[in-house]
């Protein structure tokens, strides 16, 4: 007689659409997935071993290799965190080109995975599109820090130094040139027949399922949770700057979609606020040579592009950390991947692990 | 601020001045969660103690599935995110591991942190049917520290490969070195197999060696 068996396949960890070595083990229905185990530790570099055996300062270039594709929210979250533990007080001017920086990492994250995604689905032409603008970012980074991709760009305490003469003014041509741009991608896939079929209530997650597996950034917010670390725990004074959250209803990929390029607008919108009432003075506090913080513990968290990004110190007094934990969107995120693909096709797959953005540096650390 | 004014002409002696210098770090913070923890499970906590506007509160280890459930359900509390879930290792302790949770409200907006300490071998229990997301940390915690998680629905390393020998997290593992420097590193159980060093090289780079099989391979 007939039967049918399950079939056990393998995607990764050498895959295009997994966005590094992510291997996932998918139990097939035909074409139906009945069960999905996703495998990591590929890229696992022991960071946070690494750290207790490093002082301070010098951790904070190791933080830029966790996520490589937004370093400057690593640099905050982790500079945020061990201020918070000194008790430093830092200048205004240094807080607010820290959210430019942050800001234009955001833009610069999303339109990589807006790129990559669209790529993913068969969508060529976004990707050049993407990268274009991206260009424009990095050259602006490199215009401030040297560096196009590690920047190592912030300091316990404030920023190493001032940005360049002429820097805002780049900023503010950016932000002139950017909607324009932003329109051209929307142009492409905003109504796009075959976009909005692969992307229209393909992995869905529902809020309360979204919250259990403590998913945050885009993802969480496409469900219609209001959650987003720069309003609830506002750090580097988010509090004063006007933007929105956005929320998406389905919770499918394509709310993901939409969640991440309205906040390409909403990043604009705080950058054009901080340039236009950016303060002046030092760019540095009062630092000691050698950074020792009290005994304690601190649990910091910020938003990057990927969401609830957490930086957990635990110092003994020491020059150097006792514990170092790093809280890793992409990890958290890429747990609700099974729950999300349950019951999809195989080819969604790819659509949904292109929407919860991970970057596996960040997951594996 | 007025009467502080007024006791101005008799100088505070110097000691307490300079205990409240090193206060702000420590400084407790209201917290409603502190308070309804201490009410209904009193005998449950060990110590309260605040760290840069944080209320962390060290529990003992046999009722953390029912606190847990208890945070996320309270209506006052609502803690329904596990934001993160991690261990430390402090060797010189009694009890040398410490479990901690961080734990926030979405609704409510407050944060929490639980730690539990646990002895060396001493298991605890999961608090993955509280809180899903626990699940991968727990089996981080596992791998890189060895901190067994009782009634976890599978418990196997994460991070580091199946067939790793030791511990990574924890304080006596060295940071660097070949495999033969450090003895203590040289074999190890894990669910399907038991692995053990070996000094030949196997195919060019082999370290570790499979020895035998202690049940069916998870493929």
């Amino acid at each position: 007689m007939f039967h049918t068996e399950d079939m056990e396949i393998n995607m990764g960890p050498q895959h295009p659409s997994t966005h590094g070595v992510l291997r996932l083990k998918l139990q097939l229905d035909g074409e139906q997935i009945k069960d999905m185990r996703p495998v990591i530790g590929y890229l696992h570099r022991g960071v946070e071993k690494l750290c207790e055996h490093r002082t301070y300062a010098m951790i904070e270039p190791l933080t830029d290799r966790l996520d490589y594709v937004a370093a400057i929210s690593e640099n905050l979250g982790y500079c945020g965190a061990v201020e918070t533990l000194m008790g430093l007080q830092i200048p205004p001017r240094a807080q607010y080109i820290r959210v430019v920086l942050a800001e234009l990492q955001r833009i610069a994250s999303h339109l990589l995975w807006l790129g990559t995604h669209a790529l993913d689905l068969g969508a060529m032409t976004v990707f050049f599109y993407t990268f274009r603008e991206r260009e424009l970012i990095l050259d602006l980074f490199e215009a401030f820090c040297g560096a196009r991709l590690t920047y190592n760009s912030m300091r316990i305490g404030g920023l190493l130094e001032d940005v360049p003469r002429g820097w805002f003014d780049r900023v503010r041509h950016f932000l002139k040139i950017f909607p324009g741009r932003m329109q051209e991608y929307e142009d492409l896939l905003t109504v796009n027949r075959i976009f909005l079929g692969r992307t229209k209530g393909v992995g869905l997650l529902s809020a309360k399922d979204a919250i259990a597996y403590g998913v945050s950034g885009p993802p969480l917010r496409a469900s219609g949770v209001n959650y987003d670390v720069r309003k609830a725990l506002p750090y580097s004074s988010y509090d004063q700057f006007e933007f929105d959250v956005p929320l998406g209803s389905h919770g499918d990929t394509y709310d993901r979609y939409l969640v991440r390029m309205e906040e390409l607008r909403q990043s604009c919108r705080i950058i054009r606020q901080a340039l236009d009432r950016m303060p002046d003075g030092e760019v540095r506090a009062k630092v000691p040579k050698y950074i020792k913080p009290p005994a304690g513990e601190v649990y910091h968290v910020v938003e990057s592009p990927r969401g609830e990004q957490g930086f957990y110190i635990v110092s003994t007094g020491g020059e150097m950390p006792y514990r170092v934990r790093f809280r890793a969107p992409s990890f958290v995120n890429l747990q609700a991947l099974p729950v999300m693909c349950q019951g999809g096709l195989v080819a969604d797959v790819v659509a949904v692990i292109g929407s919860i953005d991970i970057v596996l540096g960040d997951c594996d650390r | 601020m007025s009467d502080e004014k007024d006791a101005q002409p008799t100088p505070p002696p110097a000691p307490p001045a300079v205990a409240l210098k090193a206060d702000p770090l420590k400084e407790p913070v209201p917290s409603r969660a502190v308070d309804l923890l201490k009410e209904r499970f009193g005998d449950q906590i060990a110590e309260v103690t605040y760290c840069a506007g944080m209320p962390i509160v060290r529990l003992r280890k046999h009722r953390i599935a029912e606190i847990a459930t208890f945070l996320r359900d309270h209506t006052d509390l609502r803690m329904d995110y596990l934001s993160n879930l991690t261990a430390a290792h402090w060797p010189k302790r009694e009890q040398p591991f410490e479990v901690i949770y961080h734990l926030f409200s979405i609704a409510v907006r407050h944060r929490l942190t639980l730690k539990i300490d646990l002895g060396e071998g001493e298991e605890i229990a999961t608090v993955c049917p509280v809180w899903s997301t626990a699940n991968w940390h727990e089996r981080e915690v596992f791998d890189l520290f060895g901190i067994r998680f009782s009634g976890h629905p599978d418990l196997t390393r994460i991070l580091m490969s199946d067939e790793w020998i030791g511990h990574p997290l924890r304080k006596d593992y060295p940071l660097e070195g070949k495999p033969e420097d450090h003895q203590q590193y040289r074999e190890v159980t894990t669910a399907e197999h038991v692995y053990r060093y070996d000094k030949a090289p196997i195919r060019g780079f082999g370290w570790k060696k499979e020895v035998e099989k202690t049940g069916v391979g998870r493929g």
